[in-house]
């Protein structure tokens, strides 16, 4: 057994823009081991979702991957055939998205949708496909799955799409799951019910999941380990206790500030000054230092390495 | 069901408003009398068979005497072939139909394949030949790319018919000269609505589930992409019914657009009157077909 099921160094991609080349990850490093949930936190524009697209190798056809590795399982993805990461995606790696309204295909029924899958990876006949969709579709807690293998994606709820959008991610028992921001265009309680029934099907298969997100309390709820992302860099890495109890890099610890606390009493809500750097024009050194309280001199001169602090727990930072 | 015949219902205003526009515009475009008489009749022959036609009638009576005729079925007699106008009319559907759906086959063939590939290409050379084709097939003249045809494929090389109508083979070559105009139109169409649906995110979805491009792009990018194509499809189609004139007289084809142009001319009222009432029907059908082939393409559109 691989007890890295995904390996990633280095990571590089890059857009192709009328400016020129724009390079929106930039040496990202981690691992998802197997049966384990990894969070990559970070704001909007930090690069977690292009990391995933890459991984997937679903970059739009302006993206790709420049430099770095990925290696699923043993294979490396950079140099896989067209063929093979086909064979892949969908099977032994796939993927939901955030926007459950959008993510389905208007024009073809639900049943048709989750039957695709099944038939390009299993060969199973329609009848087989059905069989396996409804049991599918049940498993996800989707009432009437019968009926619902008919409908359509507009006749159904953003909840109960997502749920639908699980059914068919799920539906080829992948090794491995990235779930881009699968809770962030939906109702509270029904978020609850998506991380609820996404934690339950975990720990019915062995299942690693990669949870893209920028919601700390996503990350609480389902993460064994979190990255933290910023301007396409790694800055932080740890197991979510250990980020929590004892975050480390600046960033980090912004963004634990930003949660609101029950029991605290304030007026303004705290937020980090500034906002993420374009890529177009990245800051010199360390590319949080504009809107670090701890900046100095230094740190706009060097750009720190990733460095490990203890066991499994790296930040990128020479403050702290 | 229900909504199609609602809908057919509803066209019954607008089929009593056309006959009441050509009425006015074929009895304001001149007197027929003068082109039916020879040029020594007196004036006394003329008001006579005025008289006998019912041209001296007040307007509203005309119109209504033309409107009960209607309703039993009867468009009056050409002046010109002293036959039944509608027959006359009938006689010529087969011959503009043929021409109308080879000159849509064409059309389809050429735009759907460009269309997608322009799309999925975008911005390569191959996309910019494409659009640039498009342009060119739009913006030339009919009746030239008709004569053009002629002279290569009919007469230096004759590999088909100059003109007339007979089998598949005098087919060929109106329904390409007519097939491209629509093609030109239909191939942009499609490649801009593509281009919309391919940046959606079912597209991506679609790729990560691990599908050929090719299933993603023909099945899931363009069953979506094709849902406005339709309309421009079913507006082409009846503009061909009743506007193919050019093409038909160069290719000598005895469709209803020469019959038409020719009824005009002649002042032949009942021909007018009867082949853009006709017309007018099957614009109206088609728009009623493409209504119906949206509910079939997508699955949002309710009607009731």
């Amino acid at each position: 057994m691989v007890e890295k099921l995904m390996n990633v160094k280095d990571l590089k991609v890059r857009f192709k823009t009328e400016d020129g080349h724009v390079s929106t990850v930039n040496g990202v490093t981690f691992n998802v081991n197997e049966g384990e949930t990894l969070a990559i936190v970070g704001e909007s524009g930090s690069g977690k979702s292009v990391t995933s697209l890459a991984l997937m190798g679903i970059l739009p056809p302006n993206g790709e991957v420049y430099e770095g590795e990925m290696t699923f399982n043993g294979k490396n993805l950079r140099t896989l055939s067209k063929k093979d990461y086909r064979a892949l995606r969908g099977n032994e790696i796939s993927m939901i998205f955030q926007e459950p309204m959008t993510a389905l295909n208007p024009v073809f029924t639900i049943g048709y949708q989750i039957r695709e899958t099944l038939i390009v990876h299993y060969k199973m006949t329609k009848e087989q496909a059905n069989i396996r969709g409804i049991e599918m579709l049940e498993l996800v807690g989707i009432p009437d799955a019968e009926k619902v293998m008919g409908r359509f994606p507009h006749q159904l709820s953003g909840g109960m799409r997502q749920r639908v959008m699980i059914a068919i991610a799920l539906s080829c028992n992948p090794r491995l799951l990235i779930a881009d921001e699968p809770t962030t265009a939906l109702d509270v309680t029904i978020q609850a019910q998506i991380l609820t029934l996404m934690r339950n099907l975990k720990e019915k298969s062995n299942t690693s999941i990669m949870i893209i997100t920028h919601d700390l309390g996503v990350v609480a709820e389902l993460a064994d380990r979190v990255i933290v992302m910023y301007a396409g860099e790694v800055v932080e890495e740890a197991s979510v206790f250990e980020l929590f109890k004892n975050p480390k890099h600046p960033y980090t610890k912004g963004l634990m500030a930003s949660i609101p606390k029950v029991h605290d009493v304030v007026d303004d809500l705290y937020s980090i000054e500034g906002t993420v750097p374009n890529p177009t024009n990245m800051p010199s050194g360390c590319k949080f230092h504009p809107r670090c309280p701890l900046a100095d001199v230094e740190c706009k001169r060097i750009h720190p390495d990733l460095e490990y602090v203890s066991e499994g727990h790296a930040k990128r930072c020479i403050k702290v | 069901m229900k909504y199609f015949l609602q809908n057919l219902l509803k066209t019954i205003p607008v089929l009593l408003l056309i006959t009441l526009i050509v009425f006015l515009l074929v009895r304001v475009t001149g007197d027929p009398v003068s082109l039916m008489l020879p040029e020594t009749a007196t004036d006394e022959e003329r008001e006579s068979l005025r008289e006998a036609l019912g041209f001296n009638d007040p307007l509203p009576v005309q119109y209504f005497t033309y409107l009960s005729d209607l309703v039993r079925g009867d468009f009056g007699e050409s002046f010109r072939y002293n036959t039944d106008a509608f027959a006359l009319v009938l006689e010529r559907l087969p011959a503009t139909f043929e021409l109308a759906f080879a000159s849509m086959i064409v059309a389809i063939i050429i735009s759907i394949p460009l269309g997608i590939l322009s799309a999925v290409k975008r911005n390569s050379f191959l996309d910019l030949f494409i659009t640039g084709g498009a342009v060119l097939g739009k913006a030339m003249p009919s009746f030239w790319l008709g004569i053009m045809l002629i002279l290569f494929l009919a007469v230096n090389t004759q590999i088909f018919p100059v003109s007339g109508r007979g089998g598949l083979l005098y087919l060929v070559l109106p329904a390409i000269t007519l097939g491209t105009g629509i093609a030109a139109e239909m191939t942009r169409l499609i490649r801009s609505s593509m281009l919309e649906i391919l940046g959606q995110d079912f597209i991506r979805t679609a790729r990560s589930k691990g599908l050929k491009e090719a299933l993603v792009v023909n099945k899931h990018a363009f069953r979506n992409a094709l849902i406005p194509v339709v309309t421009i499809m079913a507006l082409q189609t009846s503009t061909l019914v009743g506007g193919t004139l050019i093409t038909e007289t160069v290719f000598a084809w005895p469709g209803l657009g020469q019959l038409l142009v020719q009824a005009v001319n002649l002042r032949d009222m009942a021909v007018v009157q009867a082949a853009t009432f006709l017309i007018a029907i099957f614009v109206i059908l088609s728009n009623l077909i493409a209504d119906l082939t949206y509910r079939l393409l997508d699955p949002r559109i309710k009607y009731d």
